[in-house]
């Protein structure tokens, strides 16, 4: 490459024209800046006055440098910072879904899990395949491993929750890794006997709640087509009597019943002491899609206009000293502010299913995603890597159909995506691209894509938010990423 | 048909037709634009002669009512635009894609500083 010493040299950015006229720049390693019309024509024609603020300001964040003597120190911070934004990659594989029956007691609107009959049988995870799973993922590399309980129901199987976590103890005295435990329940069958082994082992709970009482049945009910909202804060009440105040986090769906409502679905977050809720859109995935049809489904538009609304009520509580954070928009604010990798496995790049976090289905078979296992259970079961019984880890994990995903997953190499200005902060999904565009290559089609159109959307709002809110809000989204109250932040940090 | 500015447009039977010159736009500026547009159009490249390629836009929904023309002719410029964008980024890409190469290789098999010196000087 050819190197003018009078000149300065460009490093690798996107850009984009934003909605004031200015173009938005970021780089690989996540940096941003914006820059106005002329200031951007007069970049990109090696014309920015050297002593400009604007000069500087393009130095510092990476986006062009004074020499080429400075050009090899240069890529290796570049490369460094890139490389710590990429660092999920180290904990292959570090989320290990157990899913220990089908069996569920509620019957929820949108479930995407094939769920069955709390009293049917055959549809639970044996002691035997729960220890060749727990075998498995104790030969992925990586330090950590969280192993998570889902279901159906999982606590309709808590003896294969006691063998595993236990049986997982055990085996951990040779490997020494950092084993966590994630029970993913509707609170509706726990107890105090429950309570106490999930205290003794540490282990976490994750639960759903919908709203008040009304969204949350409406969504939630009970296979006898009863109510479960009451059960479900009573045993939130004596979940937390024991594991503590802080031992349960709660998601929610958004479904065309809640979408309207999300201010009555955080104030109820609030009320019942949860400190963030993830505004999770539906899930376009097996048994979901059948099932929901128009009664439940909204447009992409729908559910954008809705999450920023609610962004701005939950920005808006914590200025008047509620915190309370949106999960979706700490994970994306930690990208754009921070030099941190995120392990979110639903938006990475390449993607997380397979590296990040693979599930194991009851009957031992293993899938990237749990969105893989949906299709499966539909009869498509093209995702499927193997399974424990049959497979070794080397055959499911360096199986080609993995790397066929992982290599295809790539947002620096998708068409429209490699010079999208979000594309540092997002990734993709090619299960999806498979799922709702047919596309066996997995790459997908941007132009035509909702997964597209709603990252973008958020990504583009929360830039919007950044640039052009007072301290106060730059207060909150640190105190976000931080979590620590917004009381406490004093940076006020503004673009 | 002008090609001073690189590009112009017809509208006829509802399609859009952009004629772009060689000399402006390279087919990689010209393939992405296009690609961002197959979202609601079907897409027909040809090359005309040595100078210049015809891209033609068929809206996939022809409901366009009584401004379909008005509607048309903005896309078309919007397409024009976005070739330009298009070759904007190809241009840098050029200038600085050896060194996004650089460091993607630099992040995941580092070698010295000095290694990258010699490499960026040969």
């Amino acid at each position: 490459m050819s190197l003018d010493e009078s000149s300065y040299i460009l490093l690798p950015f996107q850009f984009e024209k934003v909605d004031t006229g200015d173009f938005l720049l970021t780089n690989d390693a996540g940096d941003f800046i914006y820059v106005g019309p002329d200031e951007f024509d007069r970049l990109v024609s090696s014309d920015i006055d050297r002593n400009s603020e604007m000069y500087v300001n393009l130095k510092t964040r990476h986006f062009l440098l004074d020499s080429p003597k400075y050009l090899a120190n240069t890529i290796d911070l570049l490369a460094t910072k890139y490389r710590s934004k990429k660092g999920y990659l180290k904990d292959f594989t570090c989320l290990h879904m157990v899913v220990l029956t089908l069996r569920c007691n509620h019957n929820c609107n949108y479930c995407q899990a094939s769920s069955q009959d709390a009293k049917a049988s055959n549809w639970d995870m044996d002691k035997k395949t729960a220890r060749k799973v727990v075998d498995m993922i104790f030969q992925c590399p990586s330090p950590s491993i969280k192993i998570e309980f889902q279901g159906g129901e999982p606590l309709l199987n808590f003896p294969v929750i006691v063998e595993i976590v236990e049986y997982a103890n055990r085996v951990n005295r040779r490997f020494k890794k950092n084993v966590s435990f994630v029970l993913c329940t509707n609170l509706s069958l726990i107890n105090k006997k429950i309570l106490a082994f999930l205290k003794k082992h540490h282990v976490e709970v994750s639960t759903s709640l919908d709203g008040p009482k009304e969204l949350h049945d409406s969504n939630r009910i009970l296979r006898d087509g009863g109510s479960s909202y009451d059960l479900f804060v009573r045993n939130l009440e004596l979940t937390r009597s024991v594991l503590g105040d802080d031992s349960a986090c709660a998601l929610m769906t958004i479904t065309r019943t809640n979408i309207d409502h999300l201010r009555k679905v955080i104030d109820e977050y609030v009320r019942l002491g949860f400190r963030n809720v993830f505004l999770r859109s539906l899930n376009p995935y097996g048994y979901a899609q059948k099932k929901t049809g128009e009664r439940l489904q909204y447009s992409i538009d729908d559910y954008i206009a809705a999450y920023k609304d609610a962004l701005q009520y939950i920005i808006d509580l914590n200025i008047k000293g509620q915190h309370f954070s949106e999960s979706f928009s700490t994970i994306l604010l930690t990208r754009i502010l921070t030099p941190f990798s995120t392990g979110f496995v639903d938006l990475q790049s390449p993607t997380g299913a397979g590296i990040l976090g693979a599930i194991y289905n009851h009957d031992g078979s293993v899938y990237p995603c749990d969105e893989g296992r949906m299709m499966a259970a539909m009869g498509d079961t093209h995702f499927c890597l193997g399974n424990v019984h049959k497979n070794t880890y080397q055959d499911i994990f360096l199986n080609p159909k993995l790397k066929k995903i992982v290599t295809a997953s790539c947002v620096e190499t998708i068409p429209s995506c490699h010079s999208c200005v979000y594309q540092p902060y997002c990734g993709a999904d090619p299960i999806r691209s498979y799922s709702q565009q047919k596309d066996r290559s997995y790459v997908g089609h941007m132009p035509t894509s909702e997964f597209c159109k709603k990252h973008k959307a958020i990504l583009s709002h929360l830039f919007s938010l950044i640039r052009n809110s007072d301290n106060e809000v730059m207060d909150v989204f640190w105190s976000w990423i931080t979590k620590r109250p917004y009381k406490e932040i004093g940076l006020s940090c503004n673009q | 048909m002008d090609g001073k500015n690189g590009a112009c447009y017809t509208i006829d039977e509802g399609k859009i037709c952009v004629y772009l010159y060689r000399a402006f736009f390279q087919r990689e500026a010209v393939s992405a634009a296009a690609q961002k547009m197959t979202g609601c159009y079907y897409i027909e490249m040809k090359s005309l002669d040595s100078e210049r390629v015809a891209i033609y836009l068929e809206p996939k929904s022809k409901a366009l009512g009584t401004s379909e023309i008005e509607s048309l002719e903005a896309e078309a410029k919007v397409f024009c635009n976005e070739v330009l964008d298009q070759q904007v980024r190809l241009d840098l890409e050029k200038r600085y894609g050896k060194i996004r190469e650089l460091i993607v290789r630099q992040a995941f098999s580092p070698v010295t500083v000095d290694e990258l010196s010699r490499e960026l000087k040969s």
